[in-house]
Formats: C-alpha cells, sequence, structure tokens
C-alpha cells in the first residue's frame, strides 16, 4: 500500500491543475455571462446561409441609408 | 350605444394590443409605423426566425418609437467618454455599449445577425446579463452612429456604458466563483480522504485490519491540510463579516458559523498534530462549500433584478439642438454643456430636454411625465417649460433655465434618492436568531463540558468541542438568503422583478406579525388601460370622418382614440384624404377647416364658447355619456353639433377581482390619483373602494405626504408615472407597473411587467408564502441542530454522525426551497 505515498500526492496534483485551469477561467471573465452562452447554443445551429449573405448586404446598404 | 365592430389583435412586432378590422391581414398588423419599419428590416434580411426564437423563449419586442433621436453624437469621442472605440488589428475598432430593451436570446440573436449582415459590422456580442454590446466595425465603411441608428431602428437604444456598479459586479462575482471553486476542490478531495478514513475504522470495528498506522496518519495530515486550506482561504469571508459584526453590535449568522469553524479547526489540527482525536475536515470544508454556493445564488439573483432597473433609459434626453436665432437650423450639443441663458430648439415629438422659458413659437405641451396630467397644456411665448415635457404642436425656442440635476425632474429624483437612502435597514429574522445561537450554543458547551467533567478532563473537552462544531447553523445560514433569492428567481419568471429581497419581507409579514396594510393605487395606467377608447354614441360616420381627419393633426390619447375609431369603421382612407387647413387646438378640444367645412370637435365648454348648436338628441346624449362616467366628445360641422363621441380610459379587466382578492388578504385599498377627482370617483364606485379613499386631484408633493403619512402597518404604493416616483420610493414597498415613465421604475423595488393588477396579488401572497417557507426551513435546520447538540451533550456524536448530519440538514432545508409551492396560478380561484 505504499504506493498510496504517490497516489495521493498526484491525485491532489491533478486536481490542483484542474482547480488552477478553473481558476484562470474565472479570472479571464469566462463565467461573467451565465445567461447568453447557454441559449446561444440553442439559436446558433442554423448555418449561415452564404448565398443569401452575398445578396442581402447591398440590400441591407441600400436600406440603412434611407 | 353602438355596439363595438372593433377587434384587438396583438402587433406581429411588439404584441402590442392594436385595433383592426375584420379584413385585415393578421400577419401584417402593427400598431405603429416604427414597428412596421423594425418588421420590414428583419424580414429583408431573411432573420424572421427571430419571431419564432422570441416566441419559444417568452421574449417580446420592444414596441419602436417614432421619433428620430440624433445618433451623430456617436461619432464623437467626447460623447462616448469612457466607450471611445479603441483601435484593433487591421485598421478596425471595438468598443462596448449598452443596450436598451433586450428581453431575451432571440433580442441577442437579432443584433448578431444584423451584425452579420451589414458591411463593415465585423461583430457583435451581445451579452445579456450586463445589457452590453460588444461591437468590432471598420470605420472606413461604417460609422458607429449607422450602427447606432440601425439597432434604433430595430427597437433597441444604445448608450455608453456608464456603469462603474456593473464592474463592481463582475469583480465580486468573479471573486465569489474563485472562493467557491477553492472550496468544491477541498471539499471534494476532503471527502474522498474521510471515506477512506471511515471506511477503514468500521472494517476495524468489523474486526478486519483496517487502516494501517502510518496510512492513517497520512490521510489524517492531507485532510487537514485541504481542511486547513478551505478555511484560511475561501472560508476568510466568514471570519470577517463575523468580526464585523462584533464590532458593531449587530447580530449575524455569521457569528455562529465562524465560531464553529475556528472551534473545528483549531481541535482538528490539534488533533492531526497530536495523532489523536477527531479531525473535522471533511464536515469542516463541506460547511465552506454549501455555504458559498448559497450566498453566491442570492448575490446573483439580487444583482439580476437590480440590472434590469439601472439600464433603463434615461428620462430627459441627453442632446439638445443649441440655436442663435429662430431661422437657425442649430447644432447639437449635449445638455450638460448648456448654460443658463443659451437658447435652445425643440422640435414637435421631441422631449424638452431643460427647464426654461419659450422665447419664440406657442405649442401644446404634454407633461404628463411630471403631473401625470393626461390633458396637453398650452404654452405661449414667456411660457415656463420644464425638462421630460413633450412638445406636441409647433417646434419653439426655449431659453435655457435649469439643466440635470437643477431642474424639476432632476429635483424629484434627487428626492426618490434621498428616500431610497432614508429608508431604515430592514433586521433580518435570521441574523438575530444568529445572535441568540451564540450565545445558547457557548452555554451549551459550558454545560456539557461541566457535566462530563466528573468523569474525566478529556472527554469533557471532546464533547464540548464537539457540541460547538456539530451546532454549527450551516442550513440555518443558508435558509433566508435561499428562500428570498428562490421567490426573487420564481418572480422574474412571472415577469414580476423585484430588487431587493426585503420587499418580500415587509410584504410578507402581513398577517402573521402585524394586522393592516395600506395599498394605494395610481389610477392611469394601473388600474385602467392608459390609453382611452371612444365609442359613437348618436350621430353619422360622415361626421366622424370629419373629426378624424382633424385629430390626426395633433398627437394625444383622445385624439389617436378617435382616429381609431374612425378606422374600425372603415373609414381610414377617407379620412387621410381629406384636406386640413387651419387646425388650431383650443383648451378641451381642436378646431379646423375640413374640404372648407368648419369643424370643432371637443368638450361641452368648446361648443358653448364656439356657439355651436347643440340638439335636444345631443343633449340626451351628452348626459347618456356622463352616467356611464365617459367623457363626452361633440363634433360640430359648420356650427351644428352632428355627434356625440364617448371616451373612457377602460379599467384593466383583471383590476375589480384582483382588488377583491388584495382585501380578503388583509389590505385596505385605495386610490391616489392627480387625475380629476370626479374621474377617480367614477373608477373607485365600479372597483368597490370606499369613497374616502379614491383622492383625486393630488400633487406628487401631496402623493408623497399621503404615502408617508404615520401608520402601524406596511404602506404599499402602486404606480406609474413620473408623479409617483416620490410616492414609490418614499412608501414601504413601492411597486411599477409596465406602460409607465422610466422614473418609477428607477424608484420602486418592484416592477410587474406584466401590468396586470393581478401580478400584485400573486407577489403579495408569494411574499406570505416565502415568509412561511423560511419559518420552516428555520424550524427543520433549528431541529436538525437540536438532535446534534442532545447527541452531543450525551456524549453520543462521532465524527460520522457528525459528517452525516451537517450535509442532511444542508440538503432538507435545499429540497423544500426548490419544492415549496411560492406562486400559483391566479385562475385557481374564479
Amino acid at each position: 500500500m505504499s504506493v498510496l505515498y504517490i497516489a495521493l500526492p498526484i491525485a491532489l496534483l491533478l486536481g490542483g491543475g484542474g482547480l488552477i485551469a478553473c481558476l484562470y477561467c474565472i479570472q479571464n471573465g469566462q463565467y461573467d455571462d451565465m445567461d447568453t452562452p447557454s441559449v446561444r447554443m440553442l439559436i446558433d445551429d442554423k448555418p449561415f446561409d452564404a448565398k443569401r449573405a452575398d445578396e442581402e448586404p447591398d440590400s441591407a446598404r441600400s436600406e440603412r441609408r434611407e | 350605444m353602438v355596439p363595438s365592430e372593433r377587434l384587438e389583435l396583438p402587433c406581429v412586432h411588439c404584441g402590442l394590443p392594436t385595433i383592426a378590422s375584420a379584413g385585415d391581414d393578421r400577419s401584417k398588423l402593427f400598431c405603429c409605423n416604427g414597428c412596421r419599419q423594425a418588421y420590414e428590416l428583419i424580414h429583408g434580411w431573411g432573420l424572421d426566425d427571430y419571431y419564432a426564437i422570441r416566441d419559444q423563449t417568452g421574449g417580446q419586442a420592444t414596441s419602436v418609437t417614432d421619433a428620430e433621436t440624433a445618433y451623430d453624437c456617436f461619432d464623437d469621442a467626447a460623447f462616448l467618454g469612457e466607450c471611445a472605440p479603441k483601435p484593433l488589428a487591421g485598421g478596425r475598432l471595438t468598443t462596448e455599449l449598452s443596450v436598451s430593451g433586450l428581453h431575451c436570446a432571440a433580442c441577442a440573436w437579432l443584433i448578431e445577425n444584423v451584425a452579420n449582415r451589414t458591411p463593415g459590422w465585423d461583430s457583435a456580442r451581445v451579452k445579456l446579463n450586463r445589457h452590453s454590446l460588444q461591437l468590432v466595425y471598420e470605420p472606413g465603411s461604417i460609422r458607429l452612429s449607422d450602427i447606432a441608428r440601425l439597432v434604433a431602428r430595430l427597437g433597441y437604444r444604445l448608450a455608453p456604458l456608464s456603469d462603474q456598479s456593473d464592474q463592481a459586479f463582475a469583480i465580486e462575482n468573479r471573486k465569489l466563483l474563485m472562493q467557491i471553486a477553492v472550496a468544491g476542490f477541498c471539499a471534494a478531495n476532503a471527502m474522498w480522504i474521510a471515506i477512506a478514513l471511515y471506511s477503514g475504522e468500521v472494517a476495524a470495528a468489523a474486526g478486519a485490519s483496517g487502516v494501517a498506522a502510518e496510512y492513517r496518519l497520512l490521510f489524517r495530515i492531507a485532510g487537514t491540510l485541504l481542511g486547513l486550506a478551505a478555511v484560511i482561504f475561501p472560508g476568510r469571508t466568514f471570519f470577517v463579516s463575523a468580526i464585523a459584526s462584533l464590532r458593531t453590535r449587530t447580530p449575524h449568522m455569521d457569528l455562529p458559523v465562524a465560531l464553529g469553524l475556528s472551534v473545528g479547526t483549531v481541535v482538528g489540527v490539534g488533533s492531526a498534530v497530536l495523532d489523536r482525536g477527531e479531525v473535522y475536515f471533511d464536515s469542516l470544508t463541506m460547511l465552506v462549500f454549501l455555504l458559498l454556493v448559497g450566498r453566491w445564488i442570492q448575490f446573483r439573483q439580487q444583482h439580476r433584478a437590480a440590472s434590469a432597473f439601472d439600464l433603463l433609459l434615461r428620462i430627459t434626453p441627453q442632446h439638445a439642438r443649441l440655436v442663435e436665432s429662430e431661422e437657425d437650423a442649430g447644432r447639437l450639443v449635449l445638455v450638460q454643456s448648456l448654460s443658463a441663458g443659451q437658447r435652445i430648439r425643440v422640435d414637435v415629438g421631441e422631449s424638452i430636454p431643460v427647464d426654461g422659458d419659450i422665447e419664440f413659437g406657442e405649442t401644446n405641451v404634454d407633461r404628463s411625465l411630471l403631473t401625470g396630467e393626461s390633458v396637453p397644456v398650452r404654452a405661449g411665448v414667456g411660457a415656463e417649460v420644464t425638462a421630460g415635457t413633450i412638445n406636441l404642436s409647433r417646434p419653439i425656442v426655449v431659453s435655457v433655465g435649469a439643466t440635470g440635476t437643477e431642474s424639476r425632474i432632476g429635483k424629484v429624483m434627487q428626492s426618490v434618492e434621498t428616500a431610497m437612502s432614508q429608508r431604515t435597514p430592514i433586521v433580518q429574522l435570521a441574523d438575530r436568531i444568529g445572535g441568540v445561537f451564540v450565545v445558547a450554543v457557548t452555554l451549551l458547551a459550558i454545560v456539557a463540558f461541566a457535566f462530563w467533567l466528573p468523569v474525566g478532563l478529556a472527554p469533557a473537552t471532546s464533547n464540548a468541542t464537539s457540541l460547538l462544531i456539530v451546532a454549527c447553523p450551516c442550513a440555518l445560514a443558508l435558509a433566508t438568503p435561499l428562500a428570498i433569492a428562490v421567490t426573487l428567481g420564481r418572480a422574474a419568471k412571472r415577469r414580476v422583478l423585484i430588487r431587493d429581497g426585503g420587499v418580500l419581507q415587509r410584504l410578507g409579514m402581513l398577517g402573521g406579525f402585524q394586522r393592516r396594510g395600506q395599498l394605494w393605487f395610481d389610477k392611469t395606467g394601473t388600474l385602467t388601460e392608459g390609453r382611452p377608447r371612444a365609442e359613437l354614441v348618436q350621430g353619422d360616420t360622415d361626421s366622424l370622418r370629419l373629426a378624424a381627419a382633424l385629430e390626426r393633426q395633433v398627437c394625444h390619447p383622445i385624439a389617436d382614440a378617435i382616429v381609431a375609431l374612425a378606422q374600425t369603421r372603415g373609414d381610414a382612407e377617407g379620412s387621410h384624404a381629406l384636406v386640413v387647413n387651419d387646425c388650431e387646438l383650443v383648451s378641451g378640444g381642436l378646431c379646423g377647416h375640413v374640404e372648407r367645412r368648419r369643424v370643432i370637435v371637443g368638450n361641452q365648454s368648446v361648443h358653448e364658447e364656439h356657439g355651436s348648436a347643440l340638439s335636444e338628441e345631443v343633449q340626451v346624449a351628452i348626459r347618456e355619456c356622463l352616467a356611464t362616467r365617459a367623457t363626452p366628445v361633440i363634433v360640430a360641422v359648420d356650427g351644428v353639433a352632428r355627434a356625440v363621441l364617448s371616451v373612457r380610459d377602460p379599467i384593466k379587466p383583471d383590476a375589480a377581482r384582483s382588488i377583491g382578492r388584495l382585501r380578503e388578504a388583509g389590505w385596505d385599498v385605495g386610490i391616489l390619483s392627480g387625475d380629476h377627482p370626479e374621474i377617480v370617483r367614477g373608477v373607485s364606485e365600479q372597483l368597490g373602494i370606499e369613497a374616502d379613499k379614491a383622492i383625486g386631484g393630488l400633487s406628487p408633493e401631496q402623493k408623497l405626504s399621503k404615502v408617508t403619512e404615520p401608520f402601524s402597518g406596511t404602506t404599499v404604493m402602486v404606480g406609474d408615472g413620473a408623479n409617483d416616483a416620490a410616492a414609490l420610493a418614499a412608501a414601504d414597498v413601492g411597486i411599477a407597473v409596465r406602460g409607465g415613465a422610466e422614473v418609477s421604475l428607477q424608484a420602486a423595488p418592484v416592477f410587474v411587467a406584466s401590468g396586470k393588477v393581478a401580478g400584485i396579488v400573486e407577489l403579495v401572497s408569494a411574499a406570505k408564502r416565502c415568509k412561511w417557507l423560511i419559518l420552516t426551513t428555520f424550524a427543520v435546520s433549528l431541529s436538525y441542530n437540536i438532535i446534534a447538540v442532545t447527541l452531543a451533550i450525551g456524549g453520543l456524536i462521532s465524527p460520522l454522525i457528525a459528517a452525516i448530519l451537517m450535509p442532511i440538514s444542508s440538503v432538507s432545508v435545499l429540497s423544500l426551497t426548490l419544492a415549496w409551492p411560492l406562486f400559483r396560478s391566479t385562475n385557481e380561484t374564479p
């Protein structure tokens, strides 16, 4: 059972690595907005229609200048 | 009365009820031109999915206003201040602006997709929680003002971010999350170490070999280090607040928590070093973790409600058109930069940005924001106008008197702030119990120590310390914040936004500790729809068409009602085509020439003044109107009265029933209104409110003094208009309803977004249930503590039992809170 002397610190180190990664994410602002990402993944899945994107900008531009 | 043929259907874009005739296409029905434009824009981009997503996520589009606001200032770095665009690689610029009018995921989707389809606008990222928009654009092909204008046409308004509090929130939020992460790490690891130790003990008790001594020591030391880390880093919060509560001598729940934590830590570290006794680290880390999670839920919920208010638009415009003379086109400047004596021009439909006197021009001013009076007031040269009022008929030039906080509306806002700061902080029941708890637990520990001393010093110390640890009121500390946070969250789902949890306490106290509460309603827009409707009582549609053509020239709720009536009768096109000359607003009516015929629309006094002939038939119709408490509007063509319209502001359909239920719940219901006492009496009769409780003709100041009258119970004010702002803030609980001016939402801690009176009934009963929930969870967690303390005094507690009891008590409080029926459907009682 003397493997415990190695296994326990390794387990804690691995967990600590995860903790540090988590702290980095929080500090980085990835947890600041808890509302938008959860719904964005629901609505972003519609593929962006490349053909339409080519046509639309012109009409969008003319409308904007009205 | 002529039966109504009108239909009310929701506007396709914003969902406001819109008057339609039977033949109209339901998929192309708009309440205003702005909504039509927004729809066409969205439709043109092929983004119709917006409507589907909106309906799925329960959102609502903002009604787009026609008023063209100036956005050129968005290109001015001085205007943007802190938000001035910062350069990115490739010559692009980035900035973050606040967006108002965001409701749900569909709004975020729409704005982000519009950015995709706009050349030059590279990316947009909407943050729903901050109500902000992070955008990247190419200054070569698009200006920031173009983006602002585009977004405005969709019904959202951009403004520079100025909220320091939001920055503070983000920092605080990150700090709490990091504490939770560290505590969670410690708790999870301490738990598996503890499991190894406990299973070893169980095995040893069963006769097996158990854990060898050297590994036992390793586990104990590792566990204790984790426990120490949890108490020292994230757990520090509790010690800081406990010391603060000792210093200010205000009892606080963190006091017993800190006591339990410190005793547990000292004893645990002592036993680990001496290698005997119990180490307690698993309970300690779990305690810190659960308490921090509860704290974070509460913090986030409160902020969510608060930010919904903070981001509402300002009431007075931020820009003014500075002019030299009457003919000058002028240039746009920020209102803050104006000084007294300068001249500004205010166009028709704009709201006046400053207090001042009219120098040129004569107009009618809608002062409803300030006084609640819905009828426009005539203002000529030399007349005083105030910021926040709306110029209705002609452009005027105003010489600046006072701006910002010096203006009358600014002073109202200041009185709001003072009223809010004067409110005494509520002493929470949990904190009071916390104070008692510390004393009781300390005394019990001494009793236990004295009880076991004859047996020996070692069992006496061990039992007294284990008592101090198991008595740590984890569940008790969780109960109040969790119950309040859950109630706020569920209320928000029902479109009732609550800014501070104290409201629930003040509303919920009724029936338990107090006998009666006083509930004051504002009338217009609260009990009534706030949008008058007209009915043709007597006369022909021909004169109605002439009247509508005339009313089309002005902007007034009654005029809108008359035009809407003409529209439903199929004469809309007819009245469009008519030629109107010299339309003139007089007090109580309108005069003008339609198709060269003299038309006068107005109340009786206008017609008496102009000598219109009122036939017997017309007189009867007028009396009929008055008998039903409606305002008669008479149409005279070429000096002869031809038609009578009745105009009334209908009472909301759920008002009478809701008021009945509020009374059953023990509230005294009354009306405080700035409207004419006669009309107020009519409404109160229909709703069954006593005549002495229905007070009309009040100024904002009088409302304030009525609300602050000394009263033994809770005083609640329900209102919407700026004239209620001071009263809303001064009342024990201020409730703002939809459709009101933004100012009242900033003043009131509660906002009923559905605008229904039934929402208030739901809120009041939820507050009561929330109180019972808190009391029940108190009882449950206290009984856990009593059991644990009794066991500890009896010397029966083991660390294993302590480790099981503590999480179980927290979990039962948590599940009770989540399962509690806080809101019930109002449809239950017919």
